[in-house]
């Protein structure tokens, strides 16, 4: 329970290191849409993480979820099965 | 039952004017393999009128665009048309497709529980990426047709006949696809791109009845 917990806590490394990412990695003239939130664009990406509001959490979950499968083959896994 | 398929299509927002946009394809796809169908635009995407227009018509595939959450989706300014426990009843025993947020989790749990029917769509948020160059004409949009069109494959796939399996298998080929291919570009959106092709290759899911097809449905 306590490995569950810790692996779905969001650090301020975490945090960082995403906001570093989405700064890094969209361009101005892209918008997100994601959930009820509408089109969010980096800027206010950026500004959800920074808050930790639900948006916010559901940004840097996403993030965490593709570097692990990065991470752990996942990603080459599934693409490697392609044709 | 009747052979045909029941679409929502609300636009009261620039994410819903692109589901919308992109969902136009599918009904021009059923009036050329002579399938009935029915897109129910804006205002009309209403729980009053949904309901009306699904008993009266009796499609059995359900094509829901619109914001949801685990429980729900909803249609025209944010009305919502299906409600788990209210009355989710009326996705019993169809083929449904939520292009969604979340509402394989909760929503389509319940309705394959309770019924022989299938339901694919998403236990994470449905995202996509859009130009904002091209919030006027959606469809001109290159980004947005990276998700879009992969998920539209769901539907255009049970409109040529193949199985709720085999549709919802192509529309997560072609998101692998889209995540090699935006890879490939090494342009500096490409691990943006790729990371929400992934979120949505990773939450799409299909539950209950996966052999089930447009035209075994009577």
């Amino acid at each position: 329970m306590e490995n569950k917990n810790s692996e779905n806590e969001i650090t301020e490394t975490m945090k960082n290191s995403v906001i570093a990412r989405i700064d890094a990695q969209v361009p101005s003239n892209l918008k997100l849409a994601m959930g009820s939130y509408g089109g969010m664009s980096k800027e206010e990406m950026i500004e959800h993480v920074k808050k930790g509001d639900e948006i916010g959490k559901q940004i840097v979950k996403r993030h965490i979820q593709f570097l692990r499968a990065v991470a752990n083959g996942e990603i080459t896994d599934a693409l490697a099965s392609l044709k | 039952m009747k052979k045909g398929m029941l679409i929502t299509a609300p636009r009261h927002d620039t994410v819903t004017e692109y589901l919308s946009a992109f969902s136009v394809k599918i009904e021009k796809n059923c009036n050329k393999k002579s399938i009935f169908c029915k897109t129910l635009k804006d205002e009309l995407a209403s729980k009053e009128k949904f309901s009306k227009t699904l008993k009266k018509l009796d499609c059995n595939i359900i094509f829901l665009n619109g914001h949801g959450s685990e429980k729900s989706v909803s249609g025209n300014k944010n009305q919502i048309l299906i409600k788990s426990g209210e009355n989710e009843y009326l996705l019993y025993n169809r083929i449904v497709y939520a292009r969604s947020c979340e509402a394989a989790s909760k929503l389509g749990r319940r309705v394959t529980k309770n019924s022989k029917g299938c339901f694919i769509g998403y236990e994470l948020p449905f995202e996509f990426y859009f130009d904002e160059t091209w919030v006027t004409n959606p469809i001109k949009d290159n980004t947005a047709k990276l998700f879009l069109e992969s998920s539209n494959l769901v539907p255009l796939s049970l409109i040529k006949g193949n199985s709720a399996k085999e549709s919802h298998e192509r529309a997560k080929k072609q998101m692998l696809k889209n995540i090699k291919k935006v890879l490939r570009t090494k342009s500096k959106e490409s691990y943006a791109l790729a990371e929400s092709l992934w979120n949505n290759y990773f939450g799409q899911t299909i539950l209950g009845d996966n052999k089930a097809r447009i035209s075994n449905k009577t």
